[in-house]
């Protein structure tokens, strides 16, 4: 039998591409010590840039195709996650350059690592088929459990990767298995195809409310809820923040948890309205205990990594407020909100590694004690961050709360966004916290700062822009975001 | 474009001081100093160009402006001014400059923040006031707490951090209501932020009405909602005390006046009796604990909750005399308090105390601030001739006679009067009278620049206790308007009508209340 291999458009793939060369070129240049360490770091920047140009470039050219026997989709949905993905990705690396010491022979995997993972939250944000989503995902997530042990000498850094990888295979073998039983019943991995299963004309199929499909489904929520850390499913996350070196918290925090909920949405926005109400129950139940389960342990958090994860937590659930509205609004305005967590969220990480000593990381709250006066650019930059964190206007996090609120008003979910409107006074209660402790408390013993690194300043200007333009001109972003869902409509 | 800069205009002067901080203290000074002169001065125009004979918003393409902002969400930047925020800005520009000469020798770190924070904090305030798009409303009015939390927890007293924390999470507690209230409008009104759309019936109008009046509460406050005032008063640095009493708790009745009574008449009357109680309960509590404070700042911070008992008494009475009085009120408080926070600030300078035991005696030694003091006092009790006989006077009057409530809640609240002549006077007597002793006769009188500082307000609270027609009759109309949205009792109301509605007593009440005082107007005809 002749294997038939379909035609492939391969300028459709450019920032897919762009990857793996630029990984290709890491690879094998790190072989040579005449190269300084950080031009691999320098590489990685101006591929995953190339990468983002060309999205950007196939996203204003309004492409709408899909690839490899409609396996693969590009439009405007996978473009705009590929622009989140990479400029994480750019942020991410520009605060690596400086947080590993220069000499530092292992830098050559760590970006490989950090590439090959962005490859995999594109395949995730890309599938248009069950398996590829698996395959990004299982892509992006043995590269990241690498990557949080990176540090092998410190013990929190290999217990970060164990726990990690630990729960991770458990949650990918949740997945799979969800995979297995949703093709069992639909007999097809192929999501349009599933979703379009679940109605005959107006009504709904059998098939949504067979017991294997729903049980799939509900496997499949398991799987995502780890991958994106929402609770119950959530304990993993603040040891991996902690013990994972604070580049790769951010990295974690960012990309991967934006490309699960790419897949997330895929297939939950348009499936959910087809879906038995209880299902739509189950995922404002789940948005309602990770805004709060988040929130309120964050309270209690000392350490400014650990408050984060937390933080991290809570904000998946003001995401998941979007994915319970399952309407287009909500799916763009979860996807406006993902790219401006994965900004603010990389910003107040590249502050943590800013306010390294000599001595190394300060990463209890009250090291913070009085640098409002003694740092001003640091203390304005953390400021920055936490305010735009807890949906302070007029910076970016503010109109990414409102529009995941207006989204599911829309859907009539009140007290969801009553739920969602009081954890953000909780969450300003902490994040306050840390600013009340930089301006309003004297410092118990000085501390030496190392001086600011450049290509650290550069990251944070970049995210700080970012978050006020947004914040200031949401229409640059939020009408990219909308159309991206109104061409899936069409 | 004018009304832009007003609003704008202090946030430029953020940016000048952040740039040119390394001039030194004393250029930052002037540049603050001059923003904020410059921005009252061009605020002037807003009223010698205001034309009285408009209903609503000012039409003229000076004052109104709306741009596309957002329009994949239907926000635009709306701005506009009618009768009663006219006033309103008026006075935020005017106290900010004071404010700032007030400030000048008694900041000690990071003089530049402070001065940046009180600038940024004007052009919140001013936008609160001036947006004609909820959205641009909830973005200004979120955005002002940022200032206000570092004036108040960075240049405050020792419990400053408790103090500015309550003060943010109360207010977030409340707007984060509001914001769900706002969404919901926005859906009802074709997915348009636009407040001067916003028209007929919005459901459920009851819930909506608390989204909001709960935030605004807050904000007044509104007895039970009180407790973070005397805190945060309390540990704010004088300055944010004056922004906080002569502007911040404005903005809490003016969204009362702009979305609550207009938007949601009719749940408006149903809660009515339930608010009117609050806002007595408010005027004699605060009144009551006013006057066994020990701390001057204290008393001077629940007297605020007593007085703004009488504007929220007055807004509900869906009397037009009493609304106009109200409005009158705010701008009145906003002068009387203010001016004794600053007195209060002046006399701590010198004598690091604000105990009223510590004093005694003062008025030998300090007779320009005593005789200050006293006009400022007369004028936060009500004495006829100053500003606040004027509007207390009104909200009583149009209450009693027009008010949608029974007479027995402005009787109660009229003992509020007193009771403020009480503790007044009572504070005045222990701080001024007396013999000094020997810290107190060592203190000295008032500089001219302090005098300076008060001048201005004496001048307004002359000028309205005496010609307050200056003052009335630009919001005249405004007042008017908002008076026609919220009078859901019909002028001859049938009786078969009140039967009907038996299911709901509360709107009953109200409408037999009314019922009465028709009649007896009509008899007195």
């Amino acid at each position: 039998m002749p294997l038939e291999i379909p035609d492939i458009n391969w300028s459709l793939l450019m920032p897919q591409l762009v990857i793996v060369s630029t990984l290709l070129i890491v690879l094998v240049f790190d072989m040579f010590d005449a190269i300084s360490k950080k031009t691999l770091g320098w590489m990685t920047i101006v591929g995953a840039g190339i990468a983002l140009w060309s999205s950007i470039d196939l996203l204003q050219a309004g492409t709408d195709q899909t690839q490899f026997n409609e396996m693969f989709r590009i439009d405007s949905y996978s473009l705009f996650f590929n622009i989140i993905f990479l400029v994480s990705t750019i942020l991410v690396a520009l605060v690596s350059i400086s947080y590993l010491g220069s000499g530092d022979k292992k830098q050559g995997p760590y970006y490989l690592l950090i590439l090959l993972a962005t490859l995999g939250m594109m395949l995730m944000a890309a599938g248009n088929e069950l398996i590829i989503v698996f395959l990004g995902l299982e892509l992006m997530s043995l590269s990241l459990y690498v990557l949080a042990s990176y540090f092998r000498e410190s013990p929190a850094s290999s217990e970060a990767g164990m726990k990690y990888l630990l729960l991770g295979a458990f949650a990918s073998a949740f997945f799979l298995y969800g995979i297995a039983l949703v093709y069992g019943a639909a007999g097809t991995t192929n999501i349009p195809e599933i979703i379009s299963k679940l109605s005959v004309g107006d009504q709904l199929s059998l098939l949504s409310e067979s017991p294997l499909f729903l049980a799939g489904i509900f496997l499949l929520i398991v799987g995502f809820g780890f991958k994106v850390a929402i609770v119950p499913f959530h304990q993993w996350a603040p040891d991996v923040y902690e013990g994972a070196p604070t580049t790769i918290a951010a990295f974690i925090s960012a990309g991967p948890k934006a490309a699960g909920f790419a897949a997330f949405l895929t297939i939950f926005v348009d499936a959910l309205p087809k879906l038995p109400t209880q299902a739509t129950g189950v995922i404002v139940l789940l948005a309602m205990l990770t805004m709060t389960v988040g929130n309120v342990i964050a309270i209690a958090q000392t350490n400014i990594k650990r408050m984060l994860a937390y933080s991290s937590i809570a904000h998946a659930g003001y995401v998941m407020i979007g994915l319970a509205a399952a309407n287009p609004d909500g799916k763009s305005s979860a996807m406006l909100y993902l790219f401006i967590y994965c900004v603010m969220n990389i910003g107040a990480f590249g502050v943590v590694i800013m306010a390294r000593t000599a001595d190394g990381e300060n990463l209890m709250i009250s090291d913070y004690a009085g640098l409002g006066f003694r740092k001003p650019l640091l203390a304005m930059f953390m400021t920055l961050m936490l305010l735009s964190l807890a949906g302070f206007p007029p910076t970016a996090g503010f109109v990414g709360k409102l529009y995941v609120f207006k989204s599911a008003v829309e859907a009539r979910h009140y007290w969801l966004v009553i739920f969602g409107a009081i954890n953000t006074a909780i969450s300003a209660f902490y994040y306050l916290r840390v600013v009340v402790t930089m301006y309003m408390r004297e410092p118990e013993e000085e501390l030496e700062f190392k001086p600011y690194p450049p290509t650290l300043v550069i990251g944070l200007v970049l995210a700080a822009i970012g978050i006020l333009l947004i914040g200031i001109l949401p229409s640059l972003l939020l009408d990219q975001a909308q159309s991206a869902v109104q061409s899936a409509l069409l | 474009m004018l009304l832009s800069i007003v609003i704008f205009l202090p946030l430029l002067g953020v940016i000048a001081i952040a740039l040119l901080r390394g001039l030194g203290a004393n250029a930052v000074k002037w540049i603050a100093l001059g923003i904020g002169l410059l921005t009252f001065v061009i605020s002037i125009r807003l009223y010698t160009e205001f034309d009285t004979a408009n209903v609503g918003f000012q039409t003229n393409s000076e004052v109104y402006q709306k741009l596309d902002w957002i329009p994949g969400i239907g926000a635009s930047y709306h701005i506009g001014i009618d009768g009663i925020s006219l006033w309103l800005v008026l006075l935020t520009t005017f106290l900010t400059p004071i404010c700032i000469i007030a400030a000048w020798n008694s900041v000690e770190k990071g003089l530049s923040g402070f001065m940046m924070s009180l600038l940024a904090l004007e052009t919140g305030m001013l936008g609160v006031f001036c947006a004609l798009d909820l959205f641009l409303f909830f973005v200004f009015w979120e955005s002002m707490l940022i200032p206000m939390y570092f004036l108040i927890g960075i240049w405050g007293g020792e419990r400053r951090i408790y103090a500015t924390i309550k003060f943010v999470l109360y207010t977030m507690a409340g707007s984060a209501l509001m914001l769900v209230g706002i969404l919901a409008l926005y859906f009802q009104n074709n997915n348009s932020f636009d407040i001067t759309t916003l028209q007929g019936q919005f459901e459920p109008s009851n819930l909506l009405f608390l989204a909001f009046f709960i935030a605004f509460a807050i904000k007044v406050p509104l007895f039970p909602f009180h407790t973070w005032l005397p805190d945060a008063h309390v540990e704010a640095p004088t300055v944010g005390s004056v922004i906080l009493a002569g502007v911040l708790l404005k903005m809490g009745t003016y969204g009362i006046v702009r979305f609550c009574l207009p938007l949601f008449p009719e749940a408006a009357a149903h809660y009515t009796p339930l608010i009117v109680t609050l806002a007595v309960i408010g005027i004699i509590y605060g009144a009551l604990v006013a006057m066994v404070q020990p701390d001057l700042k204290k008393l001077v911070a629940y007297s605020s909750v007593s007085h703004l008992g009488f504007v929220v008494l007055g807004l509900f009475s869906q009397n037009g005399t009493a609304i106009q009085g109200s409005v009158l009120q705010m701008v009145n408080h906003g002068l009387s308090t203010g001016a004794l926070f600053l007195l209060v600030g002046m006399i701590y300078e010198r004598r690091h105390s604000r105990m009223i035991v510590d004093f005694g005696g003062l008025a030998k030694k300090m007779p320009i601030f005593a005789t200050i003091f006293l006009i400022v006092t007369l004028s936060s009790i009500g004495l006829p001739g100053l500003n606040g006989f004027v509007g207390e006077f009104m909200i009583l009057l149009g209450s009693y006679v027009g008010g949608a409530f029974s007479k027995w809640y402005v009787v109660l609240a009229t003992t509020g009067v007193i009771l403020a002549a009480v503790y007044m006077l009572w504070m005045f007597q222990r701080v001024m009278f007396g013999t000094p002793d020997d810290i107190n006769a060592s203190l000295p009188d008032l500089k001219p620049r302090e005098i300076a500082v008060l001048l201005p307000i004496l001048l307004f609270i002359f000028w309205i206790g005496v010609g307050p027609n200056t003052f009335l009759e630009p919001m005249a109309a405004s007042v008017k308007e908002i008076e026609a949205k919220v009078r859901v009792i019909p002028e001859t109301p049938a009786v078969g009508q009140v039967n009907q509605m038996d299911t709901d007593d509360a709107v009953v009440d109200v409408k037999t209340a009314t019922l009465k005082i028709n009649e007896e107007e009509a008899l007195s005809k």
